[in-house]
């Protein structure tokens, strides 16, 4: 992979041809996938969802002493209002002096649209100069500057000459594409291009005598990237430094939340260690192409099994597999003793999952492990990643080949045709469809959250508390289902679910 | 040329449309834009206005075209009719409301067109172009209340003098705006009149659609909603005043006056009403004598949002509770003609207050300006500032409430720290409500 060089990384539609409309049973899909066609696949009817601007800000707009760019008219990056007053409680965690978000948007208007916003760019940029001053000023590309064809890095490279802040174009327009993980490419994109190493035309090279370098390398030699999400909580994060501290490794925790001068030294590591491949597969494998540096990417560390897993690779690298054997078996007889009692209290319940594909095929093997049986899951969108780990789920999970899987970010009308067929007794779900299966009167567990521990061995005792309380009392939740409606005809409910996803009649036919 | 803005405070056209056709009763909008578009404004609408959430239709629910780089080359006309003809298979809705982003737009889809083959049918669907780049949300709130009046509401020739509609006080940008709208419209019905608020609760699409046998369109801003009334003279005949959202007793019995003139209603009942109203109303605050008193509760005040709330926030501290709000910054993109309109709203205080009022979007601006209206400590030993002060605005001024150690009331967007239900701060009733909010905080530490 060698998409640096360029302005604009591609989509994933052709990078990975990620799949967005799928639905079927989890053997359907580990099948189909393998014989490639399914990225093609679209919906006669579909919803909203988020677009890469979006959620690029969701992965970097909690970088601290930073501000935010938004070239657009005022609506894009709108999703900022509602963390305007909160994210500094989260940035806090990590720095005690952290400001919260900060962002300026270039108010496009029509004038703008005709005569180019240009102009608007660089008024914007020097205001966030002016007023504070930033380490560095991020600059998020949406869908009207790229239709008018705004030289959006001519006048950064230039503005870059003026300004102290390292400026970071971040390419994430919209409509490029339908799949929204595509943010992750474009904010490593520009963060690889920009903030990655020192400026040696504005700070001398650092001099260390010989004895200070043999120490310098040593310690590089022992020090991992974390790569962490921007829907990992402080606590999450903790664990796992816990757990690589105690292989003895040093920790630089990386993107989310971090400082732009983090990055600055970021090629010093021995290993990229990232817990979602989704998100950044781009990353590692630039900065090995880049910097050398090997990775290690094949799962996130949710429930036992794929904890073990994600340490044992990294112990593998380097070498140290007898005390990383010697951590697990210690982790895992304590954990053991300690979710014995909700397995019984799980035993013969239901889960269905939604969310990231990464995430949930570890979450339900999680699940599964405390004595619950799948149904089925939704994700995001599927591609080469899933496809490993949705093997690794079906051969650790007996039976789980019948169970449904199906592609989609948002469409919710989908869910809710396919709740109302399967009927879980545990809904667990990403942000933004909660509401809706809500209302059909499900408990609900909520898939992450900046405020609670999923990950690590620790992640799995919270997990399992907090389903047990979950469960104890869904009254609310039994209340909205009775009372309240969803906005679908009684119709749509008698039909098969995958209705409106192109060519997937004879996979609707199986699940009737 | 528009400025660019620091941290906005509303989104674009197609937020503020969105906003509105899914406060409308079983109104179902469909997207035709970009897929991120409707997710993108979620946050902003739902999650920034207090939790309102998504009403019936909102958030991911929304039907959306999601035309992507392919559509854009090609043009998307074809994807909107597919989407719409199977909305209105899966959606179950009374009335489908096409809006759209930049993009189409950008590559010249026309909405209408395509619209109109669904004219016949038997559910009606209505387009609005809510171009993201020539408006804002309040630009949107008018362009689909225009298009309801036009194309929506039947015509009606004879006209029923005990019917009004009363617009203005704008979905979700209006965090208290389902409450606000219920208080207002049981005013009018104690002068003997029957309002359509359209967006309130209880509010049927049948009462919008009749809505044209109003005999005045009371619209309560001075900023929002005149356009839309406008056109609707212009369609239905129907005349319209505008007047500021009133808050406590000094606003809502000027509004009442208002009113009442406007509709012919006998002075005598008018005052009668409004002494009644009074009844109630202040032996509510008369519990306060003591407490506001000993504990000295005036306070210096400093007033942030847009012009509907800044002027019924500081008229009901000036007036009503005897604070000094000095300094008012509106927030919102106004023009010229606006900002008069707005800055009439604003005095002949029973108090003789002259507050000091600026017009500035960018949201770190509001510190310069407290700064500048009481000087700041020079490190001298005697020395007067915002002191005691309180800030009522919105939760983007927690970081200068801090800044200021005074406490902070969210009342105007976005509020995220405050969730909020059947609250209501206009009329009488909502000025107690603010009255017992603000002091709350600021006995909170005691
Ligand atoms: S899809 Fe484009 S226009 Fe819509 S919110 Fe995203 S960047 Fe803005």
């Amino acid at each position: 992979m060698d998409y640096i060089k360029h302005k604009v990384p591609p989509v994933r539609e052709d990078r990975l041809m990620a799949c967005q409309a799928y639905g079927g049973t989890c053997g359907d899909l580990s099948n189909d996938s393998k014989k490639g066609c399914l990225y093609a696949s679209k919906r006669t009817f579909s919803q909203t969802q988020g677009c890469q601007l979006n959620l690029s800000l969701g992965m970097i707009s909690s970088m601290r002493d930073a501000v935010m760019v938004i070239h657009s008219p005022i609506g894009c990056g709108g999703n900022l209002i509602q963390n305007a007053g909160i994210n500094k409680v989260f940035q806090k965690l990590r720095q005690q002096s952290a400001v919260g978000l900060r962002w300026i948007n270039t108010n496009l208007s029509e004038v703008d649209v005709i005569s180019g916003g240009e102009a608007k760019l660089r008024q914007a940029v020097l205001k966030a100069e002016r007023e504070f001053r930033p380490s560095a000023i991020l600059v998020f590309n949406s869908c009207v500057p790229a239709l008018i064809g705004d030289d959006i890095d001519g006048i950064l490279d230039d503005l870059q000459k003026q300004v102290s802040a390292r400026i970071v174009p971040i390419h994430c327009e919209g409509f490029k594409t339908k799949i929204q993980a595509t943010a992750y490419d474009s904010v490593y994109h520009g963060l690889i291009r920009n903030l990655v190493g020192e400026d040696k035309s504005t700070k001398p090279a650092i001099i260390r005598t010989p004895e200070e370098e043999l120490e310098h390398q040593e310690k590089i030699s022992k020090t991992v990237n974390l790569l962490n999400v921007g829907s990992m909580s402080r606590i999450d994060e903790e664990e796992l430094v816990r757990l690589l501290k105690a292989l003895d490794l040093n920790v630089r925790i990386l993107p989310s939340y971090s400082h732009p001068e983090d990055f600055t030294y970021a090629h010093e590591a021995a290993l990229n260690v990232s817990i979602c491949a989704t998100h950044d597969d781009y990353f590692v494998e630039h900065f090995q192409k880049l910097y050398g540096i090997p990775y290690v990417l094949r799962t996130i560390p949710i429930g036992i099994a794929n904890t073990n897993k994600w340490l044992r690779d990294i112990a593998a690298h380097f070498g140290i597999e007898e005390q990383a054997e010697k951590l697990i078996a210690a982790e895992t007889a304590e954990l053991n003793k300690a979710i014995e009692p909700f397995k019984a209290e799980f035993k013969g319940k239901t889960a269905f999952l939604t969310g990231g594909e990464v995430r949930i095929l570890t979450t339900a093997e999680l699940l599964h492990n405390l004595g619950f049986e799948i149904l089925g899951l939704r994700g995001y969108h599927f591609d080469k990643y899933g496809e490993i780990l949705l093997e690794e789920y079906m051969e650790d999970v007996p039976n789980s080949e019948k169970a449904i899987f199906n592609i989609g970010s948002g469409q919710v009308f989908e869910q809710a045709n396919l709740l109302s067929k399967i009927t879980p007794d545990l809904f667990v779900g990403h942000i933004g469809v909660n509401g809706s299966a809500a209302k059909q009167g499900y408990p609900i567990f909520p898939l992450f959250g900046q405020s609670d521990d999923y990950l690590g061995y620790k992640g799995v005792y919270e997990v399992a508390t907090r389903v047990s309380r979950i469960l104890r009392n869904a009254s609310f939740n039994k209340n909205l289902g009775k009372n309240t409606r969803l906005p679908y005809r009684d119709s749509w409910y008698e039909q098969d679910p995958f209705t409106y996803i192109d060519d997937s009649a004879s996979i609707a036919a199986r699940i009737g | 040329m528009s400025k660019v803005i620091e941290r906005p405070r509303y989104v674009c056209a197609l937020g503020g449309a969105i906003g509105t056709i899914q406060s409308l009763p079983r109104a179902i909008p469909i997207l035709h834009s970009s897929s991120g578009c409707g997710g993108n404004l979620a946050g902003a609408l739902s999650g920034a206005s207090g939790y309102n959430g998504g009403n019936y239709c909102g958030g991911q629910a929304l039907p959306s075209s999601n035309v992507s780089e392919r559509d854009i080359v090609f043009g998307g006309e074809g994807r909107l009719h597919e989407q719409i003809e199977n909305t209105l298979k899966v959606m179950d809705g009374d009335l489908y409301f096409v809006v759209t982003g930049c993009m189409v737009e950008m590559i010249g889809d026309n909405v209408h067109a395509v619209t109109k083959r669904f004219k016949d049918g038997k559910l009606p669907v209505l387009a609005a172009e809510t171009v993201s780049f020539k408006g804002n949300s309040y630009y949107g709130y008018e362009l689909v209340l225009e298009t309801l009046f036009r194309e929506f509401v039947e015509p009606a020739p004879v006209k029923d003098p005990g019917t009004v509609n009363l617009w203005g006080v704008v979905p979700m940008q209006d965090v208290f705006w389902k409450g606000n709208l219920g208080v207002l419209k049981g005013l009018l019905k104690k002068l003997g009149f029957e309002t359509n608020t359209f967006f309130g609760q209880g509010e049927t699409l049948e009462n919008l659609k009749n809505s044209g046998k109003a005999s005045l369109n009371i619209v309560v801003s001075e900023a929002y909603g005149i356009e839309a009334a406008k056109v609707f003279e212009e369609v239905h005949d129907v005349p319209y005043i505008t007047l500021p959202l009133p808050v406590g007793d000094h606003g809502t019995s000027r509004f009442l006056r208002t009113v009442g003139k406007a509709l012919g209603v006998d002075e005598i009942k008018i005052e009668k009403l409004i002494q009644e109203e009074r009844k109630a109303y202040y032996p509510y605050l008369e519990r306060l004598a003591d407490v506001y008193n000993d504990l000295d509760f005036q306070r210096y005040a400093t007033v942030v949002g847009d012009p509907n709330y800044t002027q019924a926030i500081t008229r009901f501290l000036s007036d009503d509770l005897g604070w000094l709000p000095e300094l008012i910054v509106i927030t919102d993109i106004l023009g010229e003609e606006q900002k008069e309109r707005v800055l009439a709203s604003f005095g002949e205080y029973e108090s003789g207050l002259r507050p000091e009022i600026v017009f500035d979007e960018d949201a770190s601006s509001v510190v310069g300006y407290i700064n500048r209206h009481w000087p700041q400590n020079q490190g001298q030993k005697y020395y007067k500032g915002f002191a005691p002060g309180v800030i009522i605005g919105s939760v983007m001024e927690r970081d200068t409430a801090e800044q200021f150690k005074v406490p902070l009331l969210p009342v105007t967007y976005p509020i995220s720290n405050r969730v909020v239900l059947n609250r209501a701060y206009a009329g009488y009733s909502g000025g107690l409500t603010l009255a017992e909010d603000v002091l709350s905080l600021v006995v909170a530490h005691r």
